[in-house]
């Protein structure tokens, strides 16, 4: 025989809190509309920026700056991820290669999976902790200290002064730094394979040239692209929408940091199903 | 300040473009400039060739597969670009095939005359000639067809095998070691047998030599008299013969009819002959069974035995009368 406390999930019932089914479906309903508000204030900020992209008087003369501040700065910390991550690949290629396939295979392993995945990945999940958390910072700073609500009071519009360089910035200098990454990436697993490795440089070069294709570049660069887009605009909004004080300012930095990386995932998915699945390249 | 970003972003950007494009290029083997010819082949089916595959010739890497495009007649073509430098083998054809166990295609530029001894790559090439300034061309099996056919081939052993199981038990393995032993022993005799006769064989085989020579000799005689039949009938001698031999062709007829003639004759005497006989052997006959005079005389031994002592007589009278003869005669004159 069932009873009511077998099947529905217990809560207390020592207070004689019951988790009716009414209960269940509204939690799933408030986190459901929870999600879509979230995604509803991304559209909307998304598409007010766009719009702000149309007062380029504002925004044109600091874009070079941010490009600096989020691409150029980012460089080093883009191409050191990804110095190593071609070194640790190409042995741990030519680990999983021992026997069974062809040492020159780590050449093809070392492109196809820096151009493709790892640099944009693991760059735009380096610089989702890096800018995003800045840009969530800065604003958030910005807005508790009421310095957004001067601008708006000077006529200023702030998505135009401070949301599109950024995100601007972001969609052109992440493919950069990725594609620096790409290279650097590819040329320390060259060298580890050289050094490293019983591989030739002949060798190396003839597994790389194997199956390389534009379309691996192309889509790699595409995907930081919108890596880019994705982090500065969750920082931007984190950011503008942060509040309490250095808490605020704080929690905004860190939810800014956790939204983008998951963002940036959720992106590397979307592009693998919707781009790389069923292309002939 | 200001210029200062602008200047470093530019640089950043202009290089890592450059960079990525150049290294792209470079791993793709693009032809800037056209320094490279062009080939063309065509195909039925490019398997699982792809654009930047390699191209090669005697197992040299010559160049890379540009495009890959349909054509019209249920044509695929492959466009290849060479170093300027190759060249091509005489009579070319292009196989497409795989150039390792892990879905490498390449393609293989070779003359006709090394194509592999396979009818489906001969028909696909034959099929496939004829296309102007574009090479025929063949795709051969991909490893996971020739695993395909392993694998049926590697069931039909499996099949074969377990029926052996089932057919070959103990009794069988020990009938079979008992056939092998019989089979060592008789190769033992045989190979005795062939010693022993090898000298025989040695022999006949010279006999056989004298005799092919002698057969030669003869073929070269009758190579001589065929020689001299062609001489002599050059020389009318074949008329002259051919005249005689119709002339004996007459004797012949004329004395065939004679011996007809005595061939009858002979008949009647042996008619004759016959009667004769058949009356000397009644007469036979007669003798034996006592009839006649002379039947009697043969037949009777009293007759015998009377004339027998008659003799005896006569001796004794003979006798007497020569030792007297007086006795008995007695001249007188007057």
């Amino acid at each position: 025989m069932t009873n009511a406390s077998t099947v529905l999930p217990e809560v207390s019932l020592g207070a004689r809190r019951v988790l009716r089914p009414s209960r269940a479906l509204s939690s799933i309903g408030r986190v459901t509309r929870t999600g879509v508000e979230g995604l509803g204030a991304l559209a909307r900020f998304t598409m007010r920026t766009f719009e702000a992209v149309r007062d380029i008087g504002t925004w044109g003369p600091l874009t070079t700056l941010h490009m600096r501040r989020l691409g150029v700065d980012s460089m080093p910390i883009g191409m050191f991820i990804a110095l190593f991550t071609g070194i640790v690949l190409s042995l741990l290629a030519s680990y999983s290669f021992t026997g069974a396939v062809p040492l020159y295979f780590v050449g093809t392993l070392v492109e196809k999976t820096i151009t493709m995945e790892l640099a944009p990945v693991l760059t735009g999940l380096a610089l989702a902790g890096r800018v995003g958390a800045n840009i969530a910072a800065e604003l958030g700073t910005m807005r508790v200290t009421e310095q957004i609500d001067a601008l708006e009071t000077l006529g200023y519009d702030p998505h135009a002064y401070l949301v599109v360089p950024r995100v601007l910035s972001g969609v052109v200098m992440f493919p950069v730094v990725v594609g620096a990454a790409m290279v650097v990436g590819v040329a320390s697993g060259w060298i580890a394979s050289i050094g490293l490795l019983n591989l030739s440089s002949a060798d190396f070069v003839k597994g790389v040239r194997l199956f390389f294709s534009g379309f691996d570049v192309r889509y790699g660069l595409v995907k930081s692209g919108s890596f880019g887009l994705m982090v500065t605009l969750i920082g931007s909004i984190r950011g503008l929408k942060a509040s309490g004080g250095a808490e605020g300012v704080g929690r905004a930095a860190t939810t800014a940091v956790v939204y983008s990386a998951v963002a940036i995932l959720v992106l590397d998915a979307f592009w693998a199903v919707t781009w790389l699945l069923g292309s002939d390249r | 300040m200001k210029r200062s970003n602008d200047f470093l972003v530019g640089a950043i950007v202009l290089a890592v473009i450059l960079t990525l494009t150049g290294a792209t290029l470079w791993v793709k083997q693009t032809d800037i400039g056209e320094r490279r010819s062009k080939v063309v082949a065509r195909f039925r089916d490019v398997g699982n060739a792809r654009v930047g595959n390699a191209v090669v010739i005697r197992g040299v890497r010559a160049g890379t597969i540009e495009a890959i495009e349909l054509a019209r007649g249920g044509w695929v073509h492959v466009r290849m670009n060479l170093d300027r430098s190759m060249q091509l083998p005489s009579s070319p054809v292009v196989l497409l095939n795989e150039s390792s166990l892990f879905g490498e295609w390449q393609a293989t530029i070779t003359p006709r005359s090394a194509l592999p001894h396979d009818e489906t790559v001969q028909a696909q090439i034959g099929e496939s000639t004829g296309g102007g300034d574009v090479l025929p061309g063949a795709t051969l099996p991909d490893i996971a067809r020739l695993t395909a056919v392993a694998g049926q081939i590697a069931g039909d052993v499996a099949n074969v095998a377990g029926r052996v199981e089932v057919a070959f038990d103990e009794r069988a393995a020990r009938e079979l070691r008992g056939s092998i032993r019989n089979f060592a022993e008789l190769s033992t005799t045989l190979s005795h047998t062939v010693r022993t006769h090898a000298g025989d064989l040695d022999t006949l085989s010279r006999g056989l030599q004298s005799a092919v020579r002698s057969l030669n000799q003869t073929a070269a005689s009758a190579a001589q008299i065929a020689s001299r039949v062609d001489s002599s009938s050059s020389a009318g001698e074949i008329h002259q013969i051919v005249d005689d031999m119709s002339h004996a062709a007459a004797e012949l007829r004329r004395t065939s009819a004679q011996v007809r003639a005595m061939s009858e004759q002979l008949s009647a005497t042996q008619g004759r002959l016959d009667t004769f006989l058949t009356n000397g052997d009644s007469v036979l006959v007669k003798l034996n069974s006592g009839q006649g005079s002379l039947g009697l005389l043969l037949n009777d031994p009293s007759l015998y035995r009377n004339g027998d002592s008659l003799l005896t007589q006569l001796r004794g009278l003979v006798t007497e009368v020569r030792a007297n003869p007086k006795k008995f005669v007695s001249v007188r004159i007057f």
